[in-house]
């Protein structure tokens, strides 16, 4: 099949099973999974046969033109995206088939089913894009797909209010990512991606550098709402109200991933401009220390996924501004697979025990559910950065990117959350496996089985390995992003490696030790591990100000509305129906009447000017 | 005889008609009205141009059309009147008030 056969194949299938779920099989749940899942294998086929087939010419379609400004539609299809297209099928198939014993009985199985459809399409369509208006519209899709998925259960309000949350928490970052698509259009005059980015006649050359620089952060706006960076990352954490299949695709391979995608493939542009490369490096770093201080407290086990993910997403921004494409495209994909592996082991977890405490499913024996406890362990180990998982080797590639120049703030940073990382990794680890004492095993069920059905054990099972073997396969994404592979010496993964040992020690210190108290050394000081637990009172922060602040000024125009305009409009309205009422007393068919007040009148009217002459 | 005298009763003869037209409730007595209040307009006319004039002729003129006027009136407002009654049985003008609002 050619290319465009392929690229159609692996786009539009999602859509199609969207599509026919949404439309034809509401009320055939089983037919509308099916459909669904042979729709997200056709695709992953045809993602992966385009992979195999190797980087062609972009595909590009006019859409409309409008004086000089042409509009087209298309594909990309460079190793970059090649890549992560499959990423993204095989980590949305791998969500899908276990969603299958996840949501068994849950009512709203169609829509449920249909929304991952959308959700598969709008990303698969976001990574081929060839044009930035195409990328757009399709980035906003992702969120839309997202808010109907968050607010799936949309009987809890919690649900609800997550979603929605999410859905404007990231608008804010988009208006942002829409001016700048529109700057765009002004300095270079079409959206073509390839061409914007083009050594010579590209972007860069057409932009003064303060332009560059203003269009990059815009844009890097949309990117912090989307990725949930630092201020505006608080929505992610909410998100886990959405059933824990949801938090696996969100948090790996769609949507958070976007933006962190957004900016691997605009990166020439970013790399462009050194203010917009500082701006990434701070937020890059702050957030990856600040969500990692709060994984550091959740007891949550979906929290301090989530958490993670915020901080993971931090690391890549930070690899990707430090001037390395390679590192922060290795961690995007490395990340994606043992987030998604965490989640649904967390997942197998919460399906089980019915509970999202740590501690709880520790002391109700997660331990002897084997086969979710290996996962845990690997995608943990490879999430903390211990080797030879693949997030030890991601990682590394951006602590050589950041300290290329020598040591900085920025590479004690990401030290410092590496460390942290180590740390509350483990203590997740040790809190589920290792509690201070199990309950006897009842063979009262609680909730569901203990066995997992193949159909969540198949998927998890797959991603051990992908995280397993990621690393390995540095090189080659090197060589499809048309990169020449790094080889680090040992020597420099010693410092890695030191901080990966310190956290994991300290965690089990805290947590591991028979005789430890199962507190993090953080407890000691209370006023820390309040503000840790609080998120920093960012939440708080916009609760106080944006928040109550819109809400009051809500309340103000409602008023101003309802008092000054409706109220002053129903006056005169009113006004005018009762001196229509009054009036209309008067004209009672009475001819005498009539010709009597007109003598009264003509009569005044004539002694007036009777008088006055 | 002044001027005055004549609008006097002029007047009185006006407001006469005028409490006929408004006061009465049978059609043709309103039209002997009217006709009243028509008289008064055409006396006030005559008066004027008896004491302020030079030429007498352009007050006749005045009065003639306004007896012209008044016979063409007359002949309209009884066929109505007819019509009126054999329609609805009635000349009381306080029955009529379809027209209202």
């Amino acid at each position: 099949m050619s290319s465009l056969d392929l690229i159609l194949l692996t786009t539009v299938t999602p859509l199609a099973a969207f599509a026919l779920a949404i439309l034809f099989l509401m009320r055939q749940p089983r037919l509308a999974q099916t459909v669904v899942i042979v729709g997200g294998a056709l695709s992953l086929a045809g993602a992966a046969s385009l992979l195999s087939q190797g980087p062609v010419a972009p595909l590009r379609y006019l859409w409309f033109a409008s004086g000089d400004m042409q509009l087209r539609f298309g594909f990309l299809l460079d190793g970059m995206s090649l890549m992560f297209g499959v990423a993204v099928a095989l980590i949305t198939l791998c969500v899908m088939v276990y969603s299958l014993g996840y949501m068994s009985h849950d009512p709203g199985k169609t829509r449920y089913f249909a929304m991952l459809a959308l959700f598969e399409w709008a990303m698969l369509s976001f990574v081929y894009a060839v044009d930035l208006l195409q990328s757009f519209i399709f980035w906003e899709l992702v969120g839309l797909a997202s808010f109907f998925l968050i607010g799936f259960w949309y009987e809890k309000p919690s649900a609800t209010a997550a979603a929605k949350k999410a859905f404007l928490m990231t608008r804010v970052g988009d208006v942002g990512l829409f001016i700048g698509v529109l700057l765009v259009l002004q300095v270079a005059g079409h959206f073509d991606i390839p061409g914007l980015l083009a050594a010579d006649g590209g972007l860069i050359s057409q932009a003064t550098p303060a332009v560059l620089t203003m269009i990059t952060l815009l844009i890097f706006v949309g990117i912090v709402g989307k990725s949930a960076q630092f201020p505006l990352h608080t929505w992610l954490p909410d998100a886990m109200e959405g059933p824990t299949p949801v938090s696996a695709l969100l948090h790996s391979a769609t949507m958070v991933a976007a933006g962190v995608y957004l900016m691997a493939r605009l990166h020439p542009l970013f790399m462009g401009s050194e203010t917009t490369l500082g701006v990434i490096l701070v937020v890059g770093s702050v957030t990856a220390l600040l969500a990692a201080t709060m994984a550091m407290v959740a007891t949550d086990i979906k929290k301090v996924l989530a958490y993670s993910s915020i901080s993971q997403l931090g690391f890549m921004l930070l690899g990707l501004a430090a001037g390395s494409l390679f590192a922060g495209v290795f961690h995007l994909i490395t990340h994606a697979l043992f987030k998604a592996l965490l989640f649904l082991c967390s997942g197998l977890f919460i399906h089980h025990f019915a509970s999202n405490d740590m501690a709880h499913i520790g002391r109700r024996g997660g331990r002897r559910m084997r086969f979710a406890t290996t996962g845990l362990l690997i995608g943990g180990a490879a999430l903390a950065g211990i080797p030879p998982l693949g997030g030890f080797f991601s990682k590394e590639e951006i602590f050589a990117a950041l300290g290329h120049d020598g040591v900085s703030a920025f590479s004690v940073a990401a030290f410092l959350a590496a460390f942290l990382t180590a740390y509350y990794t483990f203590r997740m680890i040790f809190l589920v496996l290792n509690p201070l004492q199990v309950e006897p095993e009842s063979h009262v069920s609680e909730g569901h089985d203990r066995a997992e059905p193949w159909s969540m054990a198949l998927p998890v099972a797959l991603l051990i390995v992908g995280a397993a073997i990621a690393g390995f396969f540095g090189s080659d994404i090197a060589r499809h992003l048309g990169l020449d592979a790094v080889h680090h010496s040992f020597a420099s993964m010693v410092p890695a490696l030191v901080v990966v040992a310190l956290g994991v020690l300290l965690a089990w210190l805290d947590f591991g030790r028979p005789s430890s108290a199962r507190t993090g050394f953080i407890a000691r000081v209370p006023s820390v591990e309040r503000l840790f637990l609080n998120g920093w009172y960012v939440d708080a922060f916009y609760d106080a100000v944006v928040v109550r602040g819109t809400v009051l000024v809500a309340t103000i125009l409602h008023a101003a509305e309802v008092r000054l305009f409706d109220g002053n409009f129903d006056r005169f309205g009113f006004g005018m129906l009762g001196l229509g009422s009054a009036s209309r007393r008067l004209q009672n068919g009475w001819v005498q009447f009539y010709g009597g007040w007109a003598a009264i009148v003509l009569g005044a009217v004539a002694v007036y000017f009777g008088m006055g002459g | 005889m002044t001027l005055d005298s004549y609008l006097l009763l002029s007047l009185v003869l006006f407001c006469l008609g005028l409490f006929a037209v408004l006061s009465h409730r049978n059609l043709i007595a309103v039209l002997i009205g009217v006709e009243l209040m028509m008289n008064a307009a055409s006396l006030n006319v005559m008066a004027f141009n008896r004491f302020s004039v030079a030429d007498p002729a352009t007050g006749q003129i005045f009065v003639l059309i306004i007896i012209g006027l008044a016979a063409a009136e007359v002949a309209i407002f009884l066929s109505i009147a007819l019509n009126l009654y054999r329609m609805r049985r009635t000349i009381d003008v306080e029955q009529l008030t379809e027209l209202q609002g």
